[in-house]
């Protein structure tokens, strides 16, 4: 399989004053892919979209679009079609003439315009607001709207700004269901930039981990999820124990009592951090002889679905999570077993 | 249940404070408008309060003002007037033309630069009006410029500015960058977004900085008082020259018109761009 490559961010660096924002950032998006950048605050990935959008011009690097150099076009030329986390809905206009605007500006007028705005409203399941004014609409439908605004143009491609962070949670959850169906329908190569990991997973098919303005780790996002690429992944993909394991010794680290091979990096003596994540750790009844792998329970919460615990083993707390059928008969300060899968442990060289 | 700060149940303890309050406010403001009005109806020739008898006379005087052509008056009220009419609407169209642009850039640009400007810009309000007069007129004078209208149109514009751009600049303040950038990201100019975009949102912010150019500069008295020739004069600066040895009951009349048609004048601008935003 050839890969299409429809945007290729080359080498980007971005300063601001003696600030490095993003350093020789380089990533290859396929066409009609979805692609969330995700990071913590400062981590620079609004500013990369900004840099793709043409609203901040690159100190380093190159953006190449269809194998043209598109570093020095303006962003109205651009015409890639954005959302913007204000959502920045024209308050003066209708919902049709929001929509229409970018239409109108392409020469689209009378019953083209109409029929167009029409079918986008019916895309996003509100065909009777064309003439409402923007501020009589739910957070929901203006969140919509945006999204119908920027998809009128058939933008080569959309860009969207943490665009979901202002709805209350149950929303969101639709709402990320609904711009995937959207995304694919209309197969328009989409980045999205997001600080939320679950919505990452829920949304991408590459998902970019950025901190401090470089990439960490770029992959589609079970791979991220079940091996990430350091530690920082790891933790901020959610969920994940980091435990202090220890020196290395004979390609192998100890898990409270687990041993763990190591992949060739890491050589012996270094000291090492594991990740597992909460729902890789099993839980065992404890026999009078085990002594390895022995911790007790100091904390559970019953979720319904799964129940979640916290246990504490030679002094430091791990977060397990079981499906609720399997923890029949355990509470608080009862002791029990920790089993680990070390195929899904990932080590990493400790800071 | 909310708890109002202030008392409110049975109208509150304060209420009694607030009615007078306000009582005094609006008989200080409306009390000389008052005044003018029943005067100007009055029969009489001196103008004793409260007039003896009512009459339309003084009226029909400004009537006759108006129509009859007053050949040994140089400043006869309707070419003063004129002139108010065509400096008022000149000294609106420059300043809101220099504000919107300068208000843009200001709330867009620098915040030092910001506060710079708008306190040069705010200069003229600090000055009392006497010297700024003297000011004007000593500039004129000694350029020797022979601008006619202008001489009067100029510093009605330095008077209007500070009021048009805070409202405008209180129009800009409002308007994130962010809706700019969406118009610019669907193709837009960034030209094309502040005329298609920001100018409309800012449409109320314009709209009370013409007002209050109007409005200050059709009333405008003490600098036009030293920068008024026996060519150019304004309609403020007839009626006092028509009371300033002895008052005349017709500028009683006059007055009440001119009220009339600074509210005419606020509504037809409000009307006429105001659309959604309108204030009445």
């Amino acid at each position: 399989m050839t890969s299409d490559i429809h945007l290729h961010i080359n080498k980007v660096s971005k300063r601001f004053g003696t600030v490095d924002a993003l350093r020789d950032v380089d990533l290859k998006i396929e066409r009609g892919s979805f692609v969330c950048l995700l990071g913590p605050s400062g981590c620079g990935k609004t500013t990369l979209l900004r840099i793709i959008a043409g609203f901040e011009a690159a100190t380093k690097g190159s953006l190449i679009l269809d194998g043209q150099d598109i570093s020095n076009q303006p962003p109205h030329k651009r015409g890639f079609g954005m959302v913007f986390q204000s959502l920045a809905l024209f308050p003066h206009m209708s919902v049709a003439r929001n929509i229409g605007y970018g239409l109108k500006l392409r020469g689209v007028k009378g019953a083209a315009q109409r029929d167009r705005v029409e079918e986008l409203l019916n895309v996003i399941q509100l065909p009777h607001i064309a003439d409402r004014p923007v501020s009589a609409l739910s957070g929901g439908q203006r969140q919509r709207v945006a999204i119908a605004r920027a998809l009128a143009i058939q933008p080569p491609l959309f860009l969207l700004d943490e665009p979901l962070s202002a709805l209350d949670a149950q929303l969101r959850d639709n709402m990320q269901i609904e711009l995937r169906q959207l995304q694919q329908k209309f197969g328009v190569t989409t980045v999205l930039v997001t600080h939320d990991q679950h919505e990452a997973m829920m949304l991408a098919d590459e998902l970019v981990v950025l901190k401090d303005g470089a990439i960490r780790q770029s992959a589609p996002p079970s791979q991220i999820y079940n091996n990430p690429a350091d530690s920082f992944v790891a933790d901020f993909l959610g969920a994940a124990n980091l435990i202090e394991v220890g020196a290395m010794k004979g390609g192998a680290i100890d898990l409270f009592g687990t041993p763990v091979k190591s992949s060739p990096p890491h050589r012996d003596g270094e000291q090492m951090l594991a990740a597992v994540r909460a729902e890789h750790i099993g839980l065992s009844t404890v026999g009078k002889d085990d002594k390895a792998g022995v911790g007790a329970i100091s904390f559970m919460r019953d979720l319904g679905a799964a129940t979640e615990f916290v246990v504490t083993i030679d002094g430091k707390d791990l977060r397990v999570r079981r499906t609720s059928a399997q923890v029949q008969g355990l509470n608080v300060g009862s002791k029990v077993g920790l089993t680990f899968d070390p195929s899904m442990v990932s080590l990493f060289k400790a800071p | 249940m909310r708890v109002d700060l202030l008392p409110t149940e049975g109208g509150g303890t304060y209420r009694f404070v607030i009615i007078l309050l306000a009582i005094c406010g609006i008989l200080i403001s409306s009390l000389p408008v008052i005044v003018v009005t029943i005067m100007s109806f009055s029969a009489a020739d001196n103008t004793g309060f409260p007039p003896e008898a009512l009459s339309l006379r003084w009226y029909s005087e400004v009537i006759a003002m108006f129509t009859t052509e007053d050949a040994n008056s140089a400043q006869s009220v309707v070419s003063s007037t004129i002139t108010s009419l065509v400096v008022a609407v000149i000294v609106m169209v420059i300043s809101t033309g220099v504000c919107i642009p300068l208000a843009y850039v200001l709330a867009r640009g620098d915040r030092r630069i910001r506060s710079g400007m708008e306190l040069l810009f705010t200069l003229p309000l600090v000055f009392p009006l006497v010297i700024l007069g003297i000011a004007f007129l000593l500039i004129a004078e000694s350029l020797r410029l022979d601008i006619g209208i202008w001489r009067i149109i100029i510093p009605h514009v330095a008077l209007v500015l500070p009021f048009v751009l805070r409202n405008c600049l209180s129009a800009m303040s409002g308007i994130s960058l962010e809706v700019e950038e969406a118009a610019v990201s669907l193709g837009a100019s960034p030209l094309r977004a502040i005329w298609d975009i920001v100018i409309p949102m800012m449409k109320a912010g314009i709209l009370a900085g013409l007002i209050f150019a109007l409005i200050i500069s059709f009333n405008e008295f003490t600098i036009t008082f030293f920068m008024y020739t026996v060519d150019v004069s304004t309609l403020p600066i007839w009626m006092y020259s028509r009371t300033a040895s002895s008052l005349d009951p017709s500028t009683l009349a006059l007055s009440v018109f001119i009220i009339a048609a600074d509210v005419v004048l606020i509504v037809l601008v409000d009307k006429l761009i105001a659309g959604r935003a309108s204030l009445f």
